[in-house]
């Protein structure tokens, strides 16, 4: 079976983000400049427990990545993004992996695995 | 250690009058539970190498069977004794309960040393105590798996003496058998996997850090190699492990992996380059954030329980903590994640394993650990939720948890006839 990683991440920290998971053995990715906001409806400053007026809403730059890859692939993308992404403060983002029917390249009309590799 | 010279049933009917008391459970039920279900004790004559016939005693208890089939290990040793496997198979009711799989509770063992017998006399031996017991297993009564000193070679025997029996193959009469007959992924790191998501589900709770959290790991056998090697992956530093032939400690965390292949080369994890010796005591009560015991039974006692100073004990091993200083944990507010929530995970795969052999339909690694995450998960937010409801420990809001599941499905389906 295929997976999708779908991943919000810092956009700078896709540089070696992309380094590593081409090591890893992934073929291809998709990124698309996205904003978005999380728990902290984009405020910078983490704020726990302050009964603070309702914060405006902030949608903050990201980035978004998405992968394909086998079912056997997932564990060990989803560490290194987890590692690499991370950045110690509120707001590194989050991962998605969804589950894909099938996959075709358009060109030669391979599917499944031989689609993505 | 006074908990070892504790006749084993006893304790487990102290501890179910306990939580009867706790839950003001029915005084029929009570009884009920009180009381395993069936017990067979076999004679298993045994062809020796040399000859001679050995007759060794062999027990199956099944202590309750009101949620599904029976689920339990067999445990091959010559200390086994008959209340020893009355009490494992209750405690295997509460949890089976606890992570809310369809099954009762079961145990069996042999009076015997495998030590000292040759893999033929085993074979026999396990080939005629399964004949013996056949007439209560089976997929739909009573599932074995491998326990002390039994492994997966043990349950293909088990499984093939069963189907020669009956003329076809019966994968799904033991679980914890090899993949080539039928055996699951991920049932290996099972237990200790279980174990993880229990501790990360748990995380917040009691404080654990985002960043940077440290465990030490006593025991370094199936369970706790693999939970040092799962924590590490998901950010731990592994301060210290030890093994039955000693300790070590490394302030800057230790590689389990290298650490494992050192105790391959060597046989024991003692002298792992770099790091220094540490004592069993000393491991034990180490600054950390979670403390996995994952050897043997009566590991933390009371002297040792006042100077613990992990905020989390995730108890990977059976029994563990002793009855004692589980209170002084408790006093100190250092949180036990019990063993029937936290080693729960092998049991769960292992009911994966006979859904899949049932099925005949093998699910990918993944897919096992995902299933099971879900389990842990839910087992752990039902036992927190159940210990703030009564205002109790997490081990009285397992047990509680447990046993009013065994109770509610005794009571729905009514004393036959």
């Amino acid at each position: 079976m295929l997976r999708k990683i779908e991943c919000y991440i810092q956009p700078f920290k896709l540089e070696p983000l992309t380094q590593a998971l081409v090591e890893l053995g992934v073929d291809g990715m998709s990124v698309t400049e996205v904003r978005g906001f999380g728990r902290q409806r984009g405020q910078m400053v983490k704020r726990r427990g302050q009964a603070a007026p309702k914060p405006e809403i902030k949608f903050l730059p990201k980035l978004k990545l998405e992968i394909i890859v086998p079912e056997d692939m997932v564990d060990a993308a989803v560490v290194l993004i987890t590692k690499l992404a991370r950045t110690g403060t509120v707001g590194a983002g989050k991962i998605f992996v969804l589950p894909v029917e099938d996959a075709i390249r358009i060109g030669t009309g391979e599917t499944g695995h031989t689609a993505i590799a | 250690m006074p908990a070892k010279t504790w006749n084993p049933w006893e304790m487990a009917l102290r501890q179910l009058a306990d939580v009867a008391k706790r839950t003001r459970l029915d005084d029929d039920l009570h009884a009920v539970l009180a009381h395993p279900r069936r017990i067979l004790c076999v004679s298993i004559p045994t062809k020796m190498d040399d000859g001679s016939v050995r007759v060794f005693e062999g027990f199956r208890v099944q202590h309750n069977l009101t949620r599904g089939p029976g689920k339990g290990g067999i445990r091959y040793h010559p200390a086994v004794t008959l209340d020893e496997v009355k009490a494992l198979a209750m405690w295997m009711t509460w949890k089976c309960a606890v992570v809310g799989i369809p099954y009762g509770g079961a145990k069996g063992g042999v009076i015997c040393d495998p030590k000292k017998m040759s893999l033929g006399e085993l074979e026999r031996m396990t080939r005629r105590y399964t004949s013996e017991i056949l007439p209560i297993i089976g997929p739909e009564r009573d599932i074995p798996a491998p326990d002390v000193n039994t492994n997966a070679q043990t349950m293909a025997w088990l499984m093939d003496t069963y189907s020669m029996n009956l003329g076809y193959s019966v994968p799904g009469v033991t679980t914890g058998k090899p993949l080539s007959i039928g055996g699951s992924l991920g049932r290996n790191e099972a237990t200790a996997r279980g174990c993880l998501f229990v501790i990360q589900a748990a995380s917040k709770r009691y404080g654990i850090p985002l960043s940077n959290p440290t465990a030490v790991v006593q025991g370094f056998g199936n369970a706790g190699a693999i939970a040092a090697r799962l924590l590490n992956e998901v950010g731990y530093t592994i301060l210290a492990v030890n093994d039955s032939r000693g300790g070590i400690i490394h302030p800057k965390g230790l590689d389990p992996v290298a650490v494992l292949k050192h105790k391959e080369k060597t046989g024991s994890v003692v002298g792992f380059p770099g790091s220094a010796k540490v004592s069993t005591e000393e491991l034990l009560t180490a600054q950390c954030d979670v403390l996995v015991p994952a050897a043997l039974e009566n590991q933390i006692t009371a002297p040792i329980a006042k100077k613990v100073k992990a905020r989390v004990i995730a108890e990977a091993a059976n029994g563990p903590t002793t009855p004692d200083a589980d209170a002084i944990l408790e006093s100190r507010g250092i949180a036990v994640l019990p063993d029937i929530l936290a080693n729960a995970g092998g049991v769960t795969v292992s009911y994966f394993e006979w859904v899949q052999s049932l099925q005949s339909y093998f699910w990918s690694e993944r897919e096992v650990n995902l299933e099971l995450r879900d389990v842990m998960q839910r087992a752990y937010h039902d036992v927190q939720r159940r210990a703030d409801q009564e205002k109790c420990s997490l081990r009285q809001a397992a047990l509680s948890l447990a046993v009013s599941r065994v109770a509610e499905a005794t009571r729905i389906r009514g004393i036959y006839p």
